[in-house]
């Protein structure tokens, strides 16, 4: 077939183009929708309690009538068991990645295990509770209540997560680095350390951050642990006051500045998460350029 | 199977065939140049001469086609085994070529009338046949790859040489006629290129031994300088 | 005067210039002898080996010596084993799961297969280069030539010192001294690639080993690197995987063809390229076989 002059655009695939287009531009804009609207509502109903005096600085103090107090405690409280839940669950989770991409491979236990950790991924957080509810608040083990078991409870959560995305970043190092350094002469354990973690680093950073992110939201397993006081306390021995049980508590009461407080809770919180997203890009990023 | 390096085979099937071809054309030439002593043909040996331009560029041809091959193809093993020895077969083609040149130029210097003695008439026309079919086996011996032909040539160029040393010996007594004498001294040369004709499918025959086993064995004419007559 | 017989060529030598050398060379022997004990170089003698990945036999019944500081290249098709053979030898092969290997491979005469033998000391003794550069990622020039010695854990040596010297050996110290802390991905192929011989180079093993180290890079950088090779045979004895015949030609002092895991022909190179033994040998470097 010879051709006289290069033939042009169709009108008619112009403008299947043009709907093509359109269309994904549609579906885009309709999730983004109810983005929006969360970021607005929280803005429009938690800006002025966030911008009350003393809402980072004084704890709530179950008044009924008068000044109800900020949220504080809740804000310690969260950071506190998220730091915890956090240094249970992301060492265990990335060791337990390290183990099925290093040694377990395609072997049947380690094909058992991931299977195992899909179904984790999928239990209800407040079945978390329960379990640790009986298992350890309900046989008293180191108190009743307290902060502690409510990390211990997130970070079950956390787990899942956190092996999951690791183990998917770990795959993606590629398998000539491992040879090459094996092939130095290298032990496995080495290989593991220097190399394919190293590498990996800003992957599993941000796998855990996912995780914290989960964490940090989750009610129910708190509500059954540590229970929620209104108190500041930094012990985690002892009841633990946290952002989510704060909202869960607030927003269904009948006065309007606690309701108030509830959506300040709410911003607050989606701040947090904001930040520490940020801290760990810019903590991944320089690592990658070490 | 499909033949892999379909294009780079048949260049070198070609090139080969070019090559033994230029050895139809020795054949060709030395005919001519036999006929011409045998009849004290001018016009003849004339031809010869001016044919000779034919074999040379047969042999630039071969020549040029060798180098293409060794550097376009990087020819290992047996094909640069063949292309070593078609450099040295075409080198050996264009001295038969000039040999057959060299008789050819020696029939009008040899007089113009009838040949004057019949014994070495007869030896130079034996001489001749020999060396013609030894041309013969040779292009064959290499096409075929006939090692056993190939050394057979060895054996029969023994008697090409024993017939030059005939005439050298029946051309000493040939007697007191300048004439005569003057006709057997050129004789002496035309049989001395016809050795040299000999030699060569020698050369040749070393060759097919060579691309066969890989293996170079010379037998070779060591000639004292003292008796190294060549005619230009 | 009779015109001479055919007769065959003799070689005579002058006796008389051979002893005048001889003597004069005599004390130079003597002198280089000594210093010779201590280049001595390091072979490698496989014998019987067989290498399987799972059930499927890969390299059959194979036997070959590799001279000490030679160049050896192994040829043949895709899938004849070559590199199987190659990784047996610094018993890479078995990092594969399932992959096995039996037989003796004997380094100055030791069996790296003998029961109990510390595969990381294998490899250090015995180093490799792949075919596609892998410098590690996230370290610099300088970290990735040292890895090799930080990976293997060694202690009290000038880890300066080493480096520099492997970046002299493999001609890079010019293009790289200005640069020791930028990232080793940041070179082009071929000086990647020669980063990656240095790597290997700074552990100072006994035996190099190059699977297809070329086959990646430009011509340019190949010659560069098979100009490297020459150099290194000095002190390395050298066993390289190649696909490309003429790189073989050019690099290697023998020559062994395999076929579908079998040793075929193992020769001085100039003989495997003018004139093989072996019919498929023939076959194979002419081309009339893929």
């Amino acid at each position: 077939m010879s051709v006289t002059a290069l033939p042009r655009v169709s009108p008619r695939r112009r403008r299947t183009d043009k709907v093509m287009r359109s269309l994904l531009l549609v579906a885009t804009l309709i999730a983004l929708v109810p983005l929006v609207f969360i970021i607005y509502y929280l803005l429009h109903k938690g800006l002025s309690a966030v911008t009350s005096s003393g809402f980072f600085s004084t704890d709530p103090n179950g008044n009924f009538f008068g000044n109800p107090g900020g949220i504080r405690s809740a804000i310690l409280g969260t950071l506190e068991m998220i730091a915890l839940a956090t240094a249970i669950s992301v060492p265990v989770g990335i060791a337990v990645a390290l183990y099925l991409t290093e040694y377990g491979k395609e072997s049947k236990f380690a094909n058992v295990i991931r299977y195992f950790v899909d179904v984790m991924t999928g239990v209800p957080s407040i079945v978390f509770g329960l379990f640790i509810y009986i298992v350890l608040v309900i046989s008293k083990i180191g108190g009743a209540f307290t902060g502690w078991k409510g990390a211990v409870a997130i970070s079950l959560l956390m787990l899942p997560i956190v092996i999951r995305s690791s183990e998917v970043v770990l795959l993606l190092v590629p398998s000539s680095l491992r040879e090459a350094a094996l092939a130095l002469g290298a032990p496995r354990w080495r290989v593991m350390l220097r190399v394919v973690l190293p590498t990996s680093l800003s992957g599993l950073v941000t796998g855990s951050l996912l995780a914290v992110a989960r964490g940090m939201g989750e009610t129910a397993p708190l509500l059954f642990t540590a229970a929620g006081a209104f108190a500041l306390t930094g012990n985690l021995g002892a009841q633990m006051n946290a952002l989510p049980i704060q909202i869960y508590n607030d927003i269904q009461s009948p006065r309007n500045a606690i309701t108030a407080r509830a959506w300040g809770a709410g911003l607050t919180l989606v701040a947090l998460v904001l930040i520490i997203n940020v801290i760990a890009r810019i903590a991944s990023r320089r690592s990658r350029m070490a | 199977m499909q033949e892999v390096r379909h294009s780079y085979r048949e260049a070198l099937r070609d090139l080969e065939k070019q090559a033994l071809g230029g050895l139809d054309l020795v054949t060709q030439a030395l005919d001519r140049a036999l006929e011409s002593v045998s009849y004290q043909d001018v016009e003849l040996a004339g031809m010869v001469v001016a044919d000779d331009d034919r074999i040379d560029g047969r042999y630039l041809e071969v020549h040029q086609g060798v180098l293409s091959l060794l550097a376009r193809q990087a020819p290992v093993a047996s094909d640069l085994r063949i292309l070593a020895a078609l450099l040295h077969i075409i080198r050996c083609v264009e001295r038969m070529g000039d040999q057959c040149v060299n008789i050819a130029k020696l029939v009008p210097l040899s007089g113009y009338e009838s040949p004057k003695d019949k014994d070495i008439l007869d030896s130079i026309e034996r001489m001749g046949r020999h060396a013609r079919s030894q041309v013969t086996q040779a292009r064959d011996a290499f096409s075929s790859r006939n090692v056993e032909l190939a050394q057979d040539l060895v054996r029969q160029d023994a008697e090409i040489n024993r017939l030059n040393r005939a005439i050298f010996k029946r051309a000493v007594e040939i007697g007191d006629d300048v004439d005569t004498r003057e006709w057997a001294m050129f004789m002496i040369l035309v049989a001395r290129a016809l050795e040299r004709v000999g030699d060569n499918t020698v050369d040749i025959a070393e060759q097919v031994v060579f691309v066969v086993t890989g293996l170079f064995r010379e037998v070779s004419d060591s000639t004292p300088a003292a008796d190294a007559v060549r005619p230009a | 005067m009779i015109p001479p017989e055919t007769t065959s060529k003799e070689t005579t030598t002058d006796m008389s210039t051979e002893r005048w050398q001889s003597d004069r060379t005599e004390a130079a022997a003597e002198a280089k002898e000594s210093s010779a004990q201590d280049a001595k170089g390091h072979g490698v003698n496989i014998e019987a080996l067989n290498a399987y990945y799972g059930d499927q036999l890969a390299v059959k019944n194979f036997s070959i010596a590799f001279p000490a500081n030679e160049v050896t290249a192994l040829i043949g098709p895709s899938g004849s084993g070559k590199s199987t053979v190659v990784r047996c030898i610094n018993r890479m092969h078995e990092e594969i799961p399932g992959a096995r290997a039996e037989g003796s491979v004997a380094l100055d005469g030791m069996n790296v297969y003998e029961d109990g033998v510390d595969v990381t000391s294998v490899r250090r003794l015995i180093g490799m280069v792949f075919q596609k550069p892998n410098p590690f990622p996230t370290m610099s020039v300088f970290d990735n030539v040292a890895a090799g010695l930080r990976l293997t854990g060694a202690r009290g040596i000038n880890l300066r010192e080493r480096v520099h010297r492997a970046l002299r050996a493999v001609g890079l110290w010019d293009e790289v001294k200005n640069r020791l802390d930028k990232p080793g991905t940041g070179l082009s192929g071929g000086q990647q690639q020669r980063l990656c011989i240095a790597r290997t180079v700074a552990v100072e093993p006994e035996v190099i080993l190059m699977d297809e180290p070329c086959s990646a890079l430009d011509p340019v950088a190949t010659l560069k690197i098979e100009e490297l090779i020459d150099e290194l045979k000095d002190r390395y004895t050298i066993v390289i995987v190649t696909h490309n015949m003429q790189q073989a030609g050019r690099v290697a002092d023998s020559t062994a063809f395999m076929l579908e895991g079998e040793l075929i022909e193992h020769g001085p190179t100039t003989k495997i390229f003018t004139n093989p033994n072996d019919e498929r040998t023939e076959r194979y470097v002419t081309g009339k076989f893929g």
